[in-house]
């Protein structure tokens, strides 16, 4: 019993990982794309750049409300303090989608594109940056009481910590966004994204940086936990692999190669979420609520695997069959050769 | 202007804005995917051309309405941890499972499937794109039961019992199969079928007034009189059913409803107010218009009374719902409207049986056209005044007789609520705005007769221009 009471909260942290990573992954190059397109000069292009999300820009997206509904059910206690404590950059996020989802319906049925092209790209800002601050206030921790419950200020979540967060994944989804591109589009556009590639691969490796840095020297639990064997041993890695993995994407974006640089890019987001894996495990709200501290009771637990778990793989089927479908280049993304 | 001050208020407005707004979407695109299944199935059965043509064109108002539900979706799945932080503590195993699954087995289905059902026409095989309308419509009734499960939990708790403030469940399918569960459940998957069908006879009677594809609409407007007829009066009785469970369940939302100060006892006659004029301040109405033993017929079909029906007098003021009016006659739009598309389907069904609907006749019965027009919006005007019966009358409690509303909303500051609630207001006056100006568009331009019908050799008299490439147009989608 006291094995189970371990197991299944383990099992929804590990579950609730993978959603978010498959979210940051996929919602991110949708996102990175929508940044991108902050700086497309002519209609033209900006077209292209939507249409190459128009089929999946949804699903993508769902796999944020599905992380939201299983962190309710899986962990209601954290659900809540979380987001109590990132009210302003939970909505700063959700006012960001709003526009640039409504944007592709409304873009295409606009006469005047400029204020929609501008929802779009700012949507997109917003909404990232807006991840960025929750996802790095949650790295330097919520102020909780005994309880769990949120006892900070409504402004604790800014700071030059969760801002460097914040900029360097904006930098990670333009990044992977522009990698998205390469294999979307063709002649002078492709081009341009191997620049915006290789540039947004550096800044993103600047910003990770400083955050491997500044992890271990301001938080006195992390340094507890990463200096210690066998941990230290793993925590060396991460980097090396991370160091070793952009090396390889910047070869194949010089070589021009059209998959791999989003192969190595999906690796590096991989690398990089394994890293924050192992920082926070086993804290569900770092570092003063563990997971089983906040873990729904184990019936509801096994009652989610029943009807969630057992649907991952039909959801991840449907979702590839999808990608398979439309593979390949956008229809006319040539245009101007 | 205190309530400007008090998170409970602000966080209350902010929901019930979000909710009503986000309502009006997928109100429409939950009914509409059974309808695309329809004639995308008749497409492929009779292959007439027009059915292609309503699919690919009724998509369009689809599309335009999926995105803004997908969009504002979201803040209502977010809100319950940003502004309802001890509620998600307390009812988390149940409320929070619920919402997972629902992500997982409706959202995902639907989402997973919709690049294809749009853009996917000549990519897959048309028994794969059928199969993907399909799943598209059914991951979006899906949605309506699990979100329906996890309201009428909330009205009629069931399947454990509040343990030291946290709800402990001891039987999951007790909770989903709670007592309001069946009915309500019905109630809105006839609700989203009724507002949909309306909006696509009131648009389809619209182009037959203007004289414009006028055999094309008129197989669409009576498809929707087809099972229009069938799902307006079982609406009602459905809806009757739906009240009675409110009166077994829960008295104060009967008794606000009915705007109802004295009891009235079982084994007895009462009277029901047809109009009335309610006022708090004094537990009384300021006038009303009775109907004499009227009550006993409504709840029961019957003269006398079993089961007494309570005043509101019979709760303290904080133990019984405010807004008596808001509720009263909220609930009075709702099934005025249930009988007015009840009796306009009696009047269509006379005209269909005297032969008056054919192609070459329809035009002519300007004042039934113009009564499907008038029809459009009014699904929606029941199924936003239906909520607010359903939870301003839930009040005072979130978790009915469990948890109440004050005690469920997060410690945040009214400032930030008052914030969000108003950039929330902005933005989807805008929203709003826009879809109806996009909208109207795409009607005023009608169906795209010109797209070629796949699998058909003999195309269009006027042949689509070759068109090397439009930037401002979709590239997939012709």
């Amino acid at each position: 019993m006291e094995a189970l009471l371990h197991f299944l909260p383990q099992v929804w942290f590990v579950i609730l990982a993978l959603f978010l990573f498959l979210y940051v992954m996929l919602d991110g190059f949708d996102l990175g794309v929508g940044i991108l397109s902050l700086t497309s000069s002519d209609e033209a292009r900006r077209s292209i750049l939507m249409t190459s999300l128009g089929n999946v820009w949804d699903a993508n997206e769902t796999w944020l409300v599905l992380m939201g509904g299983a962190l309710f059910g899986a962990f209601p206690l954290a659900y809540g303090t979380i987001l109590t404590a990132l009210y302003i950059p939970i909505f700063i996020m959700i006012f960001g989608l709003i526009f640039r989802a409504v944007a592709f319906e409304f873009r295409e049925h606009s006469r005047r594109k400029v204020f929609w092209n501008f929802a779009f790209g700012a949507g997109s800002f917003i909404a990232a940056l807006g991840q960025g601050f929750a996802l790095g206030s949650v790295i330097e921790g919520i102020k909780v009481d005994a309880a769990g419950h949120f006892i900070g200020s409504t402004w604790d979540w800014l700071d030059w910590r969760s801002l460097l967060v914040a900029l360097t994944l904006i930098q990670g989804y333009v990044l992977i966004g522009s990698t998205y591109l390469i294999l979307k589009t063709e002649g002078e556009l492709q081009k341009t994204h191997f620049r915006t590639a290789k540039l947004a691969a550096i800044t993103t490796l600047i910003g990770a940086v400083f955050i491997t840095i500044a992890t271990p020297i301001f938080y006195e639990t992390a340094r507890a936990r990463l200096f210690h064997p066998p941990q230290v041993y793993i925590f060396a890695l991460i980097p090396l692999l991370g160091v070793c993995l952009v090396g390889l994407l910047l070869r194949s974006l010089q070589r021009q190669e059209e998959i791999t640089p989003f192969v190595w890019t999906i690796l590096i987001f991989l690398i990089t979420f394994i890293g924050l894996g192992m920082i926070v495990f086993p804290y569900i709200i770092p570092t003063q609520i563990t997971i089983y501290q906040a873990a729904a009771s184990p019936s509801a637990l096994v009652f989610m695997i029943i009807f969630i778990g057992f649907l991952i793989p039909i959801m991840l089927f449907y979702n590839i069959y999808q990608y398979v479908v439309f593979r390949g280049k956008v229809a006319g993304s040539a245009y101007g050769d | 202007m205190d309530f400007l001050s008090d998170t409970v208020v602000l966080s209350r407005l902010q929901f019930a804005l979000t909710a009503i707004f986000h309502m009006l979407w997928p109100v429409l695109t939950t009914g509409m995917g059974i309808f695309l299944v329809i004639v995308e199935g008749l497409w492929l059965k009779t292959r007439n051309p027009d059915y292609y043509h309503h699919a690919r064109f009724w998509s369009k108002i689809y599309v335009l309405n999926f995105g803004i539900g997908v969009a504002s979706g979201l803040p209502m799945e977010f809100q319950f941890g940003t502004n309802w932080a001890p509620l998600s503590e307390a009812v988390g195993d149940f409320f929070g499972s619920i919402l997972g699954f629902e992500g997982a087995m409706a959202f995902m289905l639907e989402a997973g499937f919709l690049g294809i059902m749009l853009f996917g026409w000549g990519k897959v095989h048309p028994a794969v794109h059928y199969l993907a309308t399909i799943m598209v419509a059914f991951g979006a009734n899906l949605s309506t039961f699990w979100i329906l499960v996890a309201n009428s939990w909330l009205q009629s708790p069931s399947g454990g019992e509040m343990v030291n403030g946290k709800f402990v469940v001891s039987d999951y399918f007790q909770a989903i199969l709670n007592p309001f569960m069946v009915k309500s459940v019905a109630h809105m998957f006839l609700a989203t079928l009724e507002t949909s069908l309306f909006v696509i006879g009131g648009i389809s009677a619209w182009y037959i007034l203007q004289n414009r594809q006028r055999s094309l609409f008129s197989q669409s407007l009576k498809i929707v009189l087809a099972v229009a007829i069938a799902v307006a009066p079982l609406q009602i009785f459905i809806g009757h059913l739906s009240a009675e469970q409110v009166y077994h369940y829960q008295p104060t939302k009967l008794a606000a409803i009915e705007a109802k100060w004295e009891t009235s006892p079982a084994g007895k006659p009462a009277d029901w107010t047809l109009l009335a004029l309610p006022d708090e301040a004094n537990q009384k109405n300021t006038w009303q218009i009775t109907i004499p033993n009227g009550l006993g017929y409504i709840l029961e079909f019957k003269k006398n009374l079993s089961e007494p029906v309570l005043g509101l007098k019979e709760w303290k003021p904080e133990n019984r719902p405010r807004m008596v009016g808001l509720i009263y006659y909220s609930f009075r739009v709702m099934s005025g409207i249930g009988f007015f598309f009840a009796g306009l389907m009696l009047w269509s069904l006379i005209q269909w049986l005297l032969g008056n609907l054919a192609v070459d006749k329809i035009n002519q019965q300007k004042w039934l056209l113009r009564a499907w027009i008038f029809a459009a919006p009014l699904g929606y005007i029941a199924v936003e005044t239906g909520w607010i019966v359903r939870c301003v009358g839930r009040q005072p409690w979130t978790l009915y007789g469990q948890i109440r509303t004050s005690a469920a909303a997060s410690q945040v500051p009214a400032s930030n609520v008052l914030v969000s609630l108003s950039i929330f207001t902005i933005i989807y006056t805008v929203l709003f705005i826009s879809t109806l100006y996009f909208g109207s568009r795409i009607i005023r331009q009608g169906p795209n007769l010109a797209l070629p019908v796949p699998g058909l050799d003999n195309q269009p008299a006027i042949a689509p221009q070759e068109v090397e490439f439009i930037p401002d147009q979709r590239p997939v989608e012709s």
